[in-house]
């Protein structure tokens, strides 16, 4: 039987000596496409912190039975200091990881990693430019080069969807949907209605979190996971609920 | 005055090393500034700048060196400030404020309770290049030598964990390790600068050269130079009108560090206004 990548235990975490998020159990699969949704403050966030490793564990336990998985991370597009004097080539190229980081100059296979993955991403024109100077969606094309340029086993995405157009956001699904075929994927989304056709199984996260194995979640369901969301997919064709209804 | 006249000023000593610090200490803060600025550290840096003066007082009382104590304050607080921006425990806009004040007020209380002779106060405040010898000159090069290799090697860890520390956390780069150093290096940079410009205007030096030289790039690698440029030619012109006009150098240099950033400003906005027009 395949072995999860990651497994959380009866989790407890949270920031300084407040938790955020209790007796969490989660396992993802090489292969999962997981949407983690939940309300503002749920714990979306620091789930994912946490199994970066960006986040203590004051509780449980968190396992890599196959040992850690090279993880690629894209975090929120407001964490991203776009005044900052870095190049696209630069940016890129931070997300390779290196025992010898303080090596100034890039390996020339290195090298070729990067100019193919700015080629593939149709970056290659902007490899010497600021990041200030690329759209909202350019960047994150950026971004999600940095996290991808180190083969990752498991790409966590933290709300990939904002500040970008909707020809961008329905790009970057197909890239998704394209990368889940090899990838294991973790996507924060506050818009479920979008992702939904593209994930394979929901993780409800609110203070707790609740593990649905389908894309498909009703406002029943939800209420019994505690997790309230006002945009929230259910049916076969995704859509923002506003009241209760039912489904021909 | 005529043109010999001027021209006489650049046979002497005091002259000569006056504008080799100058030289010196803009190579210097090129290179902390751009991260200073970078990083949006200002704030850091005045606290480091102000509580600095602490160990300048209590040197003098102890009658030791007045920069090695400075150095010491300005390590420690740099750190402190750091350590208490890592733990997020204590609102760091707050602690850099207790740390400025309180630097303050120590050198004041420090230097009142010095028996005898009373240091001239201005000349830490202020600085004055003019006094400087050839051993601050060699400290000052070695230091601006051993900046140029630690950036060069260390270039990338330098620009990622201060672009993006979390993201260079995942990456397994020891980030708290390359902050801690950033902090030393920045606290020994400011406190050798201050004997160029003083305690109130050094921080000019780590700022106004690097947003000039943004004017014209927004990359990491080059706005270090280009900024050192910048602030060789701003402090070596402040110095010759101070020496024309007799005021103090100290102050001619920020002068003309901001007005240099200003009429480059201007020129841009004007040919970027006439290009509009144009299309």
């Amino acid at each position: 039987m395949t072995e999860p990548l990651v497994h959380l235990e009866s989790v407890t975490t949270g920031y300084h000596t407040t938790p955020v998020l209790r007796n969490v159990d989660l396992e993802v699969y090489p292969g999962d496409f997981m949407g983690i949704i939940g309300p503002n403050g749920g714990g979306k966030t620091t789930l994912i912190k946490l199994i970066l490793g960006l986040q203590p564990l004051f509780k449980g336990k968190l396992h890599f039975p196959a040992g850690r998985p090279r993880m690629g991370y894209l975090p929120q597009a407001s964490q991203v200091d776009r005044s900052f004097p870095i190049t696209v080539k630069e940016l890129v190229s931070s997300g390779m990881k290196t025992r010898k980081a303080w090596v100034p100059f890039l390996s020339a296979s290195q090298r070729k990693r990067l100019e193919g993955m700015l080629e593939e991403a149709g970056l290659s024109g902007y490899a010497g430019k600021p990041i200030g100077e690329l759209s909202g969606g350019q960047l994150q094309k950026a971004l999600l080069c940095r996290a991808l340029i180190d083969n990752p086993e498991l790409l966590i995405l933290d709300e990939p969807n904002t500040h970008v157009d909707k020809q961008f956001e329905q790009e970057l699904y197909q890239w998704l949907q394209q990368l889940n075929k090899s990838i294991a994927i973790l996507l924060v989304s506050h818009d479920i209605g979008t992702i939904a056709p593209i994930i394979k199984s929901i993780a409800c996260v609110n203070e707790t979190l609740h593990y649905h194995p389908s894309n498909q979640l009703s406002e029943e369901v939800l209420k019994v996971y505690n997790c309230p969301v006002d945009v929230i997919a259910h049916g076969p064709v995704p859509h923002r609920v506003l009241k209760s209804h039912d489904h021909e | 005055m005529t043109m010999s006249d001027f021209f006489s000023i650049f046979q002497y000593q005091f002259f000569q090393h006056a504008l080799a610090a100058a030289a010196l200490t803009s190579v210097i803060a090129a290179m902390v500034g751009t991260y200073i600025v970078s990083r949006k550290i200002v704030f850091i840096g005045g606290g480091i700048t102000h509580a600095s003066f602490g160990g300048i007082g209590l040197a003098y009382y102890m009658g030791l060196n007045p920069f090695a104590g400075a150095a010491v304050f300005g390590v420690l607080t740099a750190l402190g400030i750091e350590w208490i921006s890592d733990k997020g425990r204590v609102r760091e806009d707050s602690a850099i404020a207790i740390l400025w004040s309180l630097g303050m007020a120590l050198g004041i209380i420090f230097v009142f309770m010095t028996p005898g002779y009373t240091p001239n106060l201005m000349s830490f405040l202020f600085g004055n290049i003019l006094t400087v010898g050839m051993t601050d000159i060699r400290v000052l090069l070695v230091y601006a030598i051993l900046l140029i290799l630690l950036f060069v090697i260390f270039y990338r860890p330098i620009l990622y964990t201060a672009f993006d520390p979390e993201f260079a956390k995942t990456k397994g780069i020891p980030v708290a390790r390359y902050r801690y150093m950033m902090s030393v290096v920045m606290a020994l940079a400011i406190v050798l600068s201050i004997r160029t410009v003083g305690i109130i205007l050094v921080l000019s030096m780590f700022t106004i050269p690097q947003i000039t030289a943004m004017l014209f790039t927004r990359n990491f690698a080059l706005v270090m130079p280009l900024a050192a440029l910048w602030g060789i030619v701003g402090s070596v012109a402040g110095i010759l009108m101070a020496y024309v006009l007799d005021i103090p150098t100290s102050a001619s240099i920020i002068f003309f560090l901001t007005m240099q950033f200003l009429i480059l400003k201007s020129i841009i906005i004007i040919r970027n206004s006439m290009l509009r027009k144009n299309r």
